[in-house]
C-alpha cells in the first residue's frame, strides 16, 4: 500500500517537487516565528529577580568623558554622592542607590571573568549600598553591601545563582576570590548570592550577573554611576517629578537630568521587542493563509484530473472512506517529504552552532509546533478536496473524457 | 492581438473566481508588505522637507576609536568636529558646513505637567543647509550662535503642547531649567529623518557647560553641503585624510591607535552606525536578497496555481496549437494574462497599503510619522508587481508550451 502511494506521488513528480518546495519554505517560516516566541514566551516565564514597581530613574548626564583627570572625577564623585543624601533625605523617597546600568536599559557591561581556570562571561554592573533595597532583591546566601565596604582592603562582590553555580558549581561562593586581580587593582572576593537579576527584563535570557561594590566617598574608582535609582512610597503623585528634577539642578545646575518611572521604561523596552515580532507573526500568519488557500486550489484542480482514477478505484470495489484515506495519504507523503527537508536544513543550526542564545529545550520546542502545525494545515487542506473527489460516482467517472 | 489576449484574460479570471481570488489575495498581501516596508525607506532616505538638498550633502554621523583592547563607538564630539571636520569647508566643492548636537531628550514642566520633547543645539549654518518650512518667525543666525542668545525655533507639535497652537512668536518656554524665546516655528520633521529632526532646535553656544568644545566622542554631527553630487567623491577622500591627521592627536593614544569615520550619505550613515562591518554597497544586496527571499514563498504559491489552472486549458491549448499557434505565442499569453492578474493585484495592494499607512501614523508607533505612497513608492510597487508576474508565470508557461497538440486536445495532463 505505502509503495504503491510512493509510486503515486512519484509518476507526478514534477508537479508534487514543487508543492514539496511550498511546504519546505512554509515550514521554514513557521520554524522561525514558532521558535522565536517559544523563546521569548519561555524567558517570560522565569522569574525578574527584582520589582520595578514604584521606582523612578533618573538618567544623569554628568557631561564627562573617559579623557577626565582623576581630579575631575573625583569631584564628578562627589556631587553625585551629595545628589544621593539629598534625595534620600525627601519625604517620598523611601531608598535610593547610583548604577552603572540600570534594569531595562539597551546597552550594558558584560565581563570575562577568569575563575578556577574557567573562562566565564557575565552582564556586571556597579551599584551603591542601596541598590538591594530599591529593586527588592532577594538575597539568598551571604550578605550585600554595606557603606563600611568603602573601608575594606578587597573589593566586595555579590553575585546571582546561575553565575554561581557556573563559577563555584555546588561548593559555597561566600568568602571566595573572584577573578585574578593584577598588583595595583585590588582583589575581589563574593561575599554575597543573590536570587536572581534579569536586566533585560522579562524578555532576556537568563543569565550570569555579578554586582561591584561602587563608593562615592574614597578613592575614584573607573567606573562612574550614570543613573540615580529611587523607590517611592506607592501613590507618589507625578509631580512630584518636578520638585525632584528642580532639587537635582539646584545641586548640580550643569548636568542634565532625565526622569521616568520603570514601568515606563519596561513598557518602552517590551515595546520595541513585541513590536517586530507581532508585525513578523503577521506577515507570517497571512503568508501561511495564502499557502493554504493555494494548496486547496492546487489539490482540488489535481483530484479533478484524476476523475477517472478516482472513478475507476470505486467501480473496483473502493469505498468512499478509502478514496478518502489515499488522498490524505498522498498529502501526508508530500509534507513529511517537505517537512523532512527543512528538518535537514533546521538541524544545522544546533550542530554548527549558529545561533548561540537558543536553549536544546526551545529549539526542540520550535521544531515540534512547527511540524504539528505544519502537518495540520496541509492535511486542513486537503481534506474538502478529498470529500469532493470521493463523492464521485463510478459510472459518471468513467463516462468523463 | 494585446486586446484578444486582455479580453481572454478577463474571462478567464472570471470563470473559476476561486483561483482567482486564492491569485489575488497572494499577490496582495506580498505587495502590502514589501510596500510598508519601501515606504518606510522611502520616509527615511529620500529627499523630502527639510532634507530636500540631501543628494549633494555629506554627514560625519559617527565615528570609532580602537585600541588594543578597547573599542569606542559613538557620534563624535564638538571638539573633533571643529578641528577635523570644518577645514573641509574651505574646499572649492563645499558650500555650507554646519555643526550640531543630536536630539537629546529634555524635560520641561508647565503647570505641573510634564513635557519630554526632543532639543538639538545647532549653529547658524544649519538653516541653510536644510530646508525648514517656517509656519511662524525664521531661524536663528550664526550671530546668535556667536553671542550665545537664548532664542529657539520650535515644531509645530512643541507650540500645541506649549501654547495650546496659539502664535508663539516672542514667547518663553522653559527646557531642562533654562528659558528660551521663541523666534521661528517649523512644521513637525519625522523621527525617521535623524540628521534633522527634533521637538526644540538652540544654539549651540546655550549648552550647561561649555566642557562639549574639547570632546571627541560626544553627541555631535557635522553636514556637509556640496555645490553639486559630482563634488561628494572629492570631500569624502579629504575627510579621510583628516581623520589620518587627526589619529596622530588622539586624546587617549595609550588606549587607543586608530580612527575610523566617514563623511557619508544618509544610507551610508545608517549603515555605519548600525553595521558598520558591511559596506553599503553589501547591505543593499542584503536587502534586496531579503526582498527575494520574503517573494520566494508567494513565487511558489503562485507558480503552483498557475500550473494547475494551465492544466485545467489543456483543451484550449490543445486547439490553439492544432490551427498553429507557436509556442511563444502561447507563452506570451500566459504571461499577458498573468500580468493583468498580477497589475490588478497591485492596485489592491496598493489601497491596502495606504491603509496600513494610514493605521501606522495613527499609532504613533514612530513618532511624527508622515508615511504616505507617493508616486515613487507606486512606480516600485509596479516594478515589483510585474517582476512577480513574469517570475511567477514564466515556469507553468513554458510547461504549457510543450504540451503535445493531439495529447492536449484529448484534454490529458502533462
Amino acid at each position: 500500500m505505502t509503495r504503491h502511494l510512493f509510486k503515486l506521488v512519484w509518476n507526478r513528480k514534477r508537479t508534487n517537487a514543487l508543492i514539496i518546495l511550498e511546504i519546505f519554505f512554509s515550514f521554514l517560516v513557521v520554524f522561525v516565528v514558532a521558535t522565536l516566541g517559544i523563546y521569548f514566551w519561555d524567558n517570560y516565564q522565569r522569574p525578574l529577580g527584582f520589582s520595578y514597581q514604584n521606582v523612578w530613574k533618573v538618567s544623569v548626564d554628568t557631561k564627562g568623558t573617559g579623557e577626565d583627570s582623576e581630579a575631575v572625577v573625583a569631584a564628578r564623585l562627589k556631587t553625585f554622592a551629595r545628589l544621593l543624601d539629598e534625595v534620600e533625605a525627601l519625604e517620598p523617597v523611601e531608598a535610593a542607590a547610583g548604577t552603572l546600568v540600570s534594569p531595562y536599559d539597551q546597552g550594558g557591561w558584560t565581563s570575562n571573568m577568569k575563575i578556577d581556570g574557567k573562562s566565564i562571561d557575565t552582564e556586571a554592573n556597579v551599584v551603591t549600598p542601596g541598590f538591594a533595597d530599591v529593586l527588592g532583591l532577594e538575597l539568598v546566601a551571604g550578605r550585600w553591601f554595606e557603606e563600611a565596604d568603602e573601608e575594606l582592603g578587597w573589593r566586595p562582590i555579590v553575585i546571582d545563582r546561575d553565575l554561581a553555580r557556573a563559577a563555584y558549581g555546588d561548593q559555597d561562593p561566600i568568602g571566595r576570590p573572584f577573578g585574578k586581580a593584577e598588583p595595583p587593582e585590588k582583589p575581589s572576593r563574593v561575599v554575597g548570592v543573590v536570587r536572581d537579576f534579569r536586566k533585560g527584563g522579562e524578555l532576556s535570557a537568563q543569565g550570569n550577573f555579578m554586582f561591584q561594590f561602587l563608593g562615592l566617598k574614597g578613592e575614584p574608582s573607573w567606573f562612574q554611576p550614570h543613573v540615580l535609582l529611587l523607590r517611592v512610597r506607592p501613590g507618589t503623585p507625578a509631580a512630584f517629578e518636578e520638585d525632584l528634577t528642580r532639587l537635582l539642578q539646584g545641586v548640580a545646575p550643569e548636568w542634565s537630568f532625565r526622569v521616568r518611572t520603570l514601568t515606563q521604561e519596561r513598557e518602552a523596552h517590551l515595546r520595541l521587542f513585541l513590536t517586530p515580532l507581532v508585525a513578523g507573526g503577521v506577515v507570517a500568519f497571512f503568508l501561511l493563509l495564502m499557502v493554504g488557500l493555494g494548496l486547496i486550489g492546487v489539490l482540488w484542480q489535481n483530484l479533478l484530473q484524476r476523475t477517472r482514477e478516482v472513478g475507476l478505484r470505486r467501480a473496483a470495489g473502493a469505498s468512499r472512506s478509502d478514496v478518502h484515506r489515499q488522498v490524505l495519504w498522498e498529502q501526508a507523503i508530500l509534507t513529511s517529504l517537505g517537512v523532512l527537508l527543512g528538518v535537514v536544513v533546521v538541524i544545522q543550526i544546533p550542530i554548527l552552532d549558529l545561533i548561540g542564545f537558543i536553549r536544546p529545550e526551545v529549539f526542540t520546542g520550535g521544531l515540534v509546533a512547527s511540524t504539528v502545525a505544519i502537518y495540520l494545515l496541509t492535511v486542513l487542506c486537503a481534506l474538502y478536496p478529498s470529500a469532493m473527489a470521493s463523492r464521485v460516482q463510478p459510472a459518471e467517472a468513467l463516462r468523463y473524457e | 492581438m494585446i486586446r484578444n489576449y486582455l479580453k481572454v484574460a478577463l474571462k478567464v479570471l472570471a470563470r473559476r473566481k476561486f483561483f482567482t481570488f486564492i491569485s489575488l489575495f497572494g499577490i496582495c498581501i506580498t505587495l502590502v508588505v514589501l510596500m510598508v516596508v519601501t515606504a518606510i525607506l522611502d520616509n527615511a532616505l529620500a529627499p523630502h522637507s527639510p532634507e530636500t538638498r540631501s543628494d549633494r550633502t555629506l554627514g560625519v554621523y559617527a565615528l570609532k576609536m580602537r585600541g588594543p583592547e578597547n573599542v569606542q563607538k559613538s557620534e563624535p564630539g564638538y571638539g573633533f568636529l571643529d578641528r577635523y571636520a570644518r577645514p573641509l569647508a574651505a574646499l572649492p566643492g563645499v558650500e555650507r558646513f554646519s555643526i550640531a548636537s543630536t536630539s537629546q531628550t529634555a524635560v520641561s514642566f508647565l503647570g505641573g505637567k510634564r513635557i519630554e520633547s526632543g532639543l538639538r543645539r545647532t549653529d547658524g549654518e544649519f538653516w541653510q543647509i536644510l530646508d525648514f518650512q517656517f509656519l511662524e518667525g525664521g531661524p536663528f543666525t550664526a550671530e546668535a550662535e556667536r553671542n550665545a542668545q537664548f532664542v529657539a525655533v520650535i515644531n509645530e507639535t512643541t507650540r500645541q503642547r506649549f501654547f495650546g497652537g496659539k502664535p508663539a512668536l516672542g514667547r518663553t518656554i522653559e527646557v531642562d531649567g533654562q528659558r528660551f524665546r521663541v523666534v521661528g516655528v517649523v512644521r513637525d520633521v519625522p523621527d525617521l529623518r535623524f540628521s534633522s529632526f527634533s521637538d526644540i532646535w538652540v544654539p549651540i553656544s546655550t549648552a550647561k557647560s561649555a566642557s562639549y568644545k574639547d570632546k571627541w566622542m560626544d553627541s555631535f554631527q557635522a553636514l556637509i553641503l556640496a555645490r553639486g553630487p559630482a563634488d561628494l567623491p572629492a570631500i569624502k577622500s579629504e575627510f579621510q585624510a583628516r581623520l589620518r591627521e587627526a589619529e596622530g592627536h588622539l586624546p587617549d593614544p595609550k588606549n587607543f591607535k586608530t580612527l575610523t569615520g566617514g563623511a557619508d550619505t544618509l544610507f551610508e550613515g545608517i549603515v555605519r552606525s548600525n553595521v558598520e562591518e558591511l559596506p553599503p554597497g553589501a547591505v543593499r544586496a542584503v536587502m534586496f536578497l531579503l526582498m527575494l527571499l520574503f517573494m520566494l514563498l508567494p513565487t511558489l504559491n503562485l507558480v503552483n496555481i498557475n500550473l494547475s489552472r494551465i492544466l485545467d486549458r489543456a483543451s484550449e491549448i490543445g486547439v490553439r496549437k492544432a490551427f498553429g499557434a507557436s509556442s511563444r505565442a502561447l507563452v506570451g499569453q500566459f504571461v499577458v494574462e498573468n500580468l493583468v492578474l498580477t497589475l490588478i493585484g497591485a492596485v489592491a495592494g496598493l489601497v491596502l497599503a495606504s491603509l496600513v499607512l494610514e493605521a501606522l501614523n495613527a499609532s504613533g508607533l514612530i513618532p511624527y510619522a508622515q508615511l504616505a505612497l507617493n508616486f515613487r513608492i507606486f512606480l516600485y510597487g509596479l516594478a515589483m508587481a510585474l517582476f512577480f508576474g513574469v517570475l511567477s508565470a514564466v515556469y507553468p508557461a513554458w510547461r504549457m508550451s510543450k504540451l503535445h497538440p493531439v495529447q492536449a486536445l484529448r484534454g490529458r495532463s502533462v
